[in-house]
This record gives structure tokens, sequence and C-alpha cells, in this order.
């Protein structure tokens, strides 16, 4: 069984910005981020439903996610 | 007896060697906690207004916290403090390491050094037992051979030395102080005030165990802390490419500094970037006390230009761009190269790279000349230039020497108008994030007792939402390009919770607001190590209290509210890039720094209020102009 998740990409990531992507049910956030072809060192502020997430979260259908590269610290 | 710190701070008097340990007691920890809160506290106390930063009139703080030393991610800093001779305000600085752990297991929470030694010294901690000793075979030695000379002479490879290099002893104002060649107190000048007191090295030994009220807890949160590392982004990121992994997304986001903070762009970026770092220099990583985050890396290179030694450090998120983008240098391995050149002759990696972009861009105006540099071209883009200037300066060589002074001092020396291209805040050269793209951010660099960046908040990570900093009373997204009075009081509360860090040790890579910590979670962690019943009310007040206290010292030496600015060019638009066209309005930005003094219970004057003062347990300070004792020691408040 898949769901759809919508996902919101940002700066060097947004190549197919605001994209809908099925994945299977029970899928986390961090396997989404692996689908999408995007580095785990790359996020830098992962949010589902503009709540800030981490990789393991299970997502949900009709989820919103957004991916934020390392864009401060140092 | 208390639990989490030792209850001693040893006073150590460099002039006629003598040695004194005072006992505090529970309020006064409680109140000041350590880091730079203790630091504020001491300068504060002994340093009279006025004097000069490289007299035997400074006065040296190590300190570490009530905490630093537990078992757990992030709990191994320490601050070295002292009137900076960069800027003549407050001077501070943080290092990571095992350093301050091992002062801790030594016997004592901080170290205040007074007077200047009559010969070249080193201090020797070991147990609870203190020696002052010869350093005159050490003098001269870079920071590699300073280290493997202790402990030959100590006969014990497991000492921690915190030392200084070449650059200390010459007095030079951006001098650091550093620990194993991979931590460093950086910023503000802090190894040329060591240098001043003849003091080239701490070494510290210490086999006592750090006693906590409830060990068991303790453990269960550094169980929970060190599992989130693994699915927490950024700290995924961290531990994968250390701070390497925020070249590419500041740049993205048009706000790397490049070309001495002209542009926020750097065509290069992908020759410095993570991925060709970690495929071409990258050795391995390194991590400090306790921590599971690793994220420092080594480098190692063969290579006739720029050899590479793995046991010399490799460079951070602020070396590769300090002196890569910023002086638009894309090769790695000279960056590298210039990056441990720095850290075996004790420089900040800051400071000399903005140097050397001030230099290079007065050189494309003209205002430096091959005349000056006796033939030297100081292009933009040219490696062996940077390691030119840096090998000038570290040798006190004619335009070096003047360079080596920072880009204030220096500019005013060449004159020319080479004041135009030399940006620093305060006297302080500036770390690398443009604030046209995060104006919260430019309010931390001008109302930063240092004018720097690690008390503040990165707006753009809290664009899309602001989870993390619901507990402070932050809930609605953060506008990373306006400058208004919602932006102050996010600023406000957001440097309460980034500062608090720096007062407890505690590394932002591990702490809260947005790595894998958690406010309720690092109040249990402090109760647990404490016995204390604190609170994040209690925790914040400490961090307010620091700032204002570090706010009173510059008002003290003459800081006025004309200090509190950025640098021209962020008022400027920005020529190209994703932020091309953005400014900051001066006044839009002034009417936030005045709506600042408000929040925080300042007067127009940027002073703090009597009320405030008390609200913050500092009656002592209520006459603000109280020039300090100058006392060696005095009681406690």
């Amino acid at each position: 069984m898949t769901i759809q998740v919508q996902v919101k990409l940002f700066l060097h990531l947004r190549k197919n910005r605001n994209q809908t992507v099925e994945v299977t049910d029970g899928a986390t956030a961090g396997d989404l981020v692996g689908l999408l072809g995007i580095r785990p060192e790359e996020v830098g502020v992962l949010s589902i439903n503009d709540r800030q997430a981490a990789l393991d979260q299970p997502l949900k259908d009709g989820d919103v996610v957004s991916i934020i590269p390392p864009i401060g610290g140092g | 007896m208390p639990y989490g710190y030792n209850g001693k701070i040893l006073h150590v008097n460099l002039t006629d060697g003598s040695w004194e340990v005072e006992e505090p007691g529970e309020v006064w920890y409680r109140t000041y906690v350590g880091g730079s809160s203790l630091a504020a506290y001491c300068l504060l106390k002994h340093i009279k207004a006025g004097i000069d930063p490289l007299s035997a009139e400074n006065v040296l703080v190590f300190a570490c916290s009530v905490v630093t030393g537990a078992p757990l991610s992030g709990f191994s800093r320490y601050t070295v403090a002292a009137k900076s001779p960069l800027t003549g305000g407050f001077g501070e600085a943080e290092a990571g390491g095992y350093f301050g752990p091992e002062l801790k297991f030594a016997g004592f929470d901080a170290i205040v050094f007074y007077g200047s030694a009559s010969k070249p010294s080193y201090l020797w901690i070991h147990d609870g037992d203190v020696e002052i000793r010869d350093a005159a075979n050490l003098w001269g030695k870079d920071n590699w051979e300073t280290l493997e000379g202790l402990r030959e002479e100590l006969g014990d490879k497991r000492i921690r030395v915190a030392s200084i290099g070449p650059a200390g002893e010459r007095l030079i104002p951006f001098a650091c102080v550093q620990n194993d060649l991979e931590h460093f107190n950086g910023r503000a000048g802090m190894g040329a005030v060591m240098g001043s007191k003849n003091l080239k090295a701490v070494a510290v030994r210490g086999k006592q165990k750090l006693e906590m009220a409830d060990p068991d807890s303790v453990k269960e949160i550094r169980r929970w802390h060190n599992e989130r590392f693994k699915v927490h982004p950024p700290n995924v990121g961290l531990s994968k490419v250390g701070t390497s992994g925020l070249v590419k997304g500041l740049n993205q986001a048009g706000i790397l500094p490049t070309h001495n903070f002209k542009y926020g762009e750097f065509k290069g970026v992908d020759k410095i970037d993570a991925e060709a770092y970690h495929g071409t220099i990258y050795h391995s990583s390194g991590t400090c006390y306790s921590c599971a985050v690793k994220c420092k890396r080594r480098v190692a290179l063969e290579d006739d230009a720029y050899p590479l030694d793995p046991r010399f450090g490799g460079p951070e998120y602020e070396s590769l761009g300090c002196l890569g983008s910023l002086l638009e240098i894309d090769n790695l391995p000279a960056i590298a190269r210039a990056n441990q050149v720095c850290n075996l002759m004790g420089l900040d990696a800051i400071s000399t790279g903005c140097v050397v972009a001030f230099a290079m861009e007065c050189f494309e105006h003209d205002i430096l000349t091959t005349e000056d540099t006796g033939g030297k071209a100081l292009e933009f883009g040219d490696a062996d230039a940077m390691l030119w200037v840096i090998e000038e300066m570290v040798n006190q060589r004619g335009i070096g020497k003047v360079l080596s002074q920072g880009v204030k001092k220096a500019a005013a020396a060449i004159g020319r108008g080479a004041d135009k291209y030399a940006f620093h805040i305060k006297g302080s050269e500036l770390p690398v994030h443009d604030g046209r793209g995060k104006t919260g951010m430019a309010l931390g660099y001008a109302l930063s007792p240092t004018a720097d960046h690690v008390e503040t908040p990165h707006d753009t990570a809290f664009a899309a939402n602001v989870t993390n900093l619901l507990p402070l009373g932050i809930l609605e997204p953060v506008q990373p390009l306006d400058t208004d009075a919602a932006k102050a009081r996010y600023f406000s509360l957001g440097q309460k919770a980034w500062g608090l860090n720096n007062c407890y040790g505690i590394c932002n890579f591990c702490s809260v607001p947005i790595h894998a910590m958690t406010f309720t979670r690092l109040v249990e962690a402090i109760k647990a190590i404490t016995g204390w019943e604190t609170s994040l009310f209690e925790i914040l007040r400490v961090s307010e209290r620091s700032n204002v206290m570090a706010r009173i010292f510059n008002n003290r030496e003459g800081f006025s509210p004309a200090d509190d600015r950025v640098i021209r060019r962020w008022h400027e638009p920005m020529p190209d890039g994703p932020l091309k066209g953005q400014r900051i309005d001066p006044k839009e930005f002034q009417a936030a720094v005045e709506m600042y003094y408000e929040i925080s219970g300042w007067d127009k004057d940027g002073k703090p209020t009597p009320g405030k003062l008390i609200d913050l347990n500092l009656e002592w300070l209520i006459d603000n102009d109280d020039p300090g004792t100058g006392e060696t020691v005095s009681s406690s408040a």
C-alpha cells in the first residue's frame, strides 16, 4: 500500500520543488529523503506539516514535508 | 559538597608567582554558573577601566562551568576571557576539546591570571597541585612543538594543554589560544593577552571524578541524546561532513561572504564544499570529550606546495569561508594549508582571512601597491598571495606587520581611504554570514559584546517553522529579510537561548535550540548534574545576566550606541546572486536596535537601567561607571 506526501524543497535542493511523491505506507522522513536522491547531510531543517521532524518520523498520507539545506551555525 | 563543580577558583599572580584558591559558595555559582558569565564577573571585578589590554593590569580568565565535564555530548567547552587587544572591549572566546573537562578533574572550575611573569612561563596543574614553571625552551615554538615539549617534560602523554604559538608571543591582536590543535579559543586576541603575560601554556592533568547529583538520570539523558543525533537534522550532517556542509547551503541562499563581503555567492563553491572536501583532503574525524557528534575534521595531503598533516587540524566552515570564498580562492589544499599555518602559529583563522581580504581589496583599488608589498601582487583568487601575507604577519615583516594589527588599525596606519574596505564591528573582523540575508544575524553582530555570531539565531533556519523556538514564545515563522520590531523581539529571545550555551560551556551543535537537545531535557540535565531544582526561566536569566555584564564592561570602556552597527556594505544593495538588490535599510536597522534596548530594559544610551540590574541580581553594578577595583582577589558577591 502507498501514501502520497507533498514535498517542498528549498535552495540548492529545489530542482523539482513542490512535487507530490508516492511512498510506501510506513515509510519515514529519512526514507523519503533517500528516495528524492538527497544525502542526509544535505538536510538542515526538515519539517512535516510545519513542525520540525526527525528522519525517523513515519509519514502519513497527505503530509507536507519541507526540506531546507544547512544554512545556519558554524 | 557541591555536585557538578569543585567550588574552587584558582587565582594566580604571575608577577610574584603566588596563587590562592577561592571558594565562593553555592549562591555565587548559581548566579554566575561558568563560562562567559563567570568570566564577565571576574573582568568587571578585577579590571580597571581604561587599562592597556597588553599590560600586566589585564586579567585573563579560563572558565569552565558547573556542568563542564559531565559525560554528555557537548558539555566540554570552556571560555578564555580578558579585555580584548583587538577591540579594547570585552574579549571572550570558547573552545571544546578535552582541556576544560581535564581542568575540572584536576580540581578547579576556573583560573584567573593577574600580572605578568618576568620570563616565559607555563602553569602546570595536576590533581589540585599548582606550579608555575619555566617555559624558556618553549618560547618561539609552534603549538605542536609546545604540546610535544610539554608531554616530554612532564612525562605524561595524557596531559591537556592550552597554548599559544609565535603569533601570541608577538602580541598579534587576533592571536588565539588552542588545545590539541583541533580546538580554538579563536576570537578577540586572547593569545596575545597570554603572550603579554609571558604565559606560554596551561597544562592540566586530573584524575578526580566529577560527582553528580543523579548519575543515573545523566546516563539516561546521554542515551536519549546520542540516539537523537542519528536522526536529527542537522546533526546527521555534522556527523557526516562537519561544518563544511554549510558552504553550499549558504552559497545557494546568497549569503556566503565573497570578495571581502561584497558578494554573497561564490562561483568556485563546488571546489570548496563538503563534497570536494571529503573527496580530496579529508583524512579522519575528530571529536570532543564525551561527544557522539564527531564534527571535527582532519586533513591529509602529500603535496609539495600545500602539504597537509592530520595532526594539525582541518578547516571548519569559518575557515573555508574566510580563507576561501572571502578571498575568492577555490584551491582547497591551499585553504587547508593556510588553516594549518594559523593553527600552528596561533592565529585566529577568521580575523586572518578578513585581514587578507582587506589587503586584497586595497590592492584592487591601488591603495596598496607592489611598492608597499616589496613587489608582491595581492590579487583576489591568488592562494600563494594569501599564504605570503599570513607568513609576513607571523614574522612581523613589512606590510605584514601593519596588517597584523587587524583591519581597523591597519586601515588607519595605511590611510589613503583604506578604511572604506576595512570591515569590522567594534574593531573585530567578522565571521562569514552575510547579514543582508538574515537580518537577525545582523542584529546579533551589532549587539554582541564581541561582534561574534554564536549567541545569535540564524533567521534562515526558522523561515519554514519555529518548532524549536516555541518554548521561548516565538510562535510565528521568521522572515529572514525583514528588519522590524518583531525581528528585534525574536533576536532578543533567541540571543538568550543561544547565549546560555556559552555560560554553561555547552556546544551549540549538541544543544538547544536547533540541535539534538530540547529545552526540557537540558533543564533536566543541569538538574541531574548539579542537584539544583532549576528551570528554563533560570537558565535564560543566567544568559541575560552574562550579556548585561559584558555590555557594562564595554560601556565602561567607552563603547556607545554608535558602535552597535553593521558594516557599510550590508547597507548597500547586494550586487549579484540570489539576493541581488537586497540591503539592510539603515533607518529600519537603527529602529530595531533601539527597540532591542527597550525590550532589554536598557536606556537610550544602551545602558542597562538600575531596575534591570536589580532584576538580574546585579545590584553591585548599579553604579555602572565604577571603574573596577583592580584588586588581585576580592571577596565574592
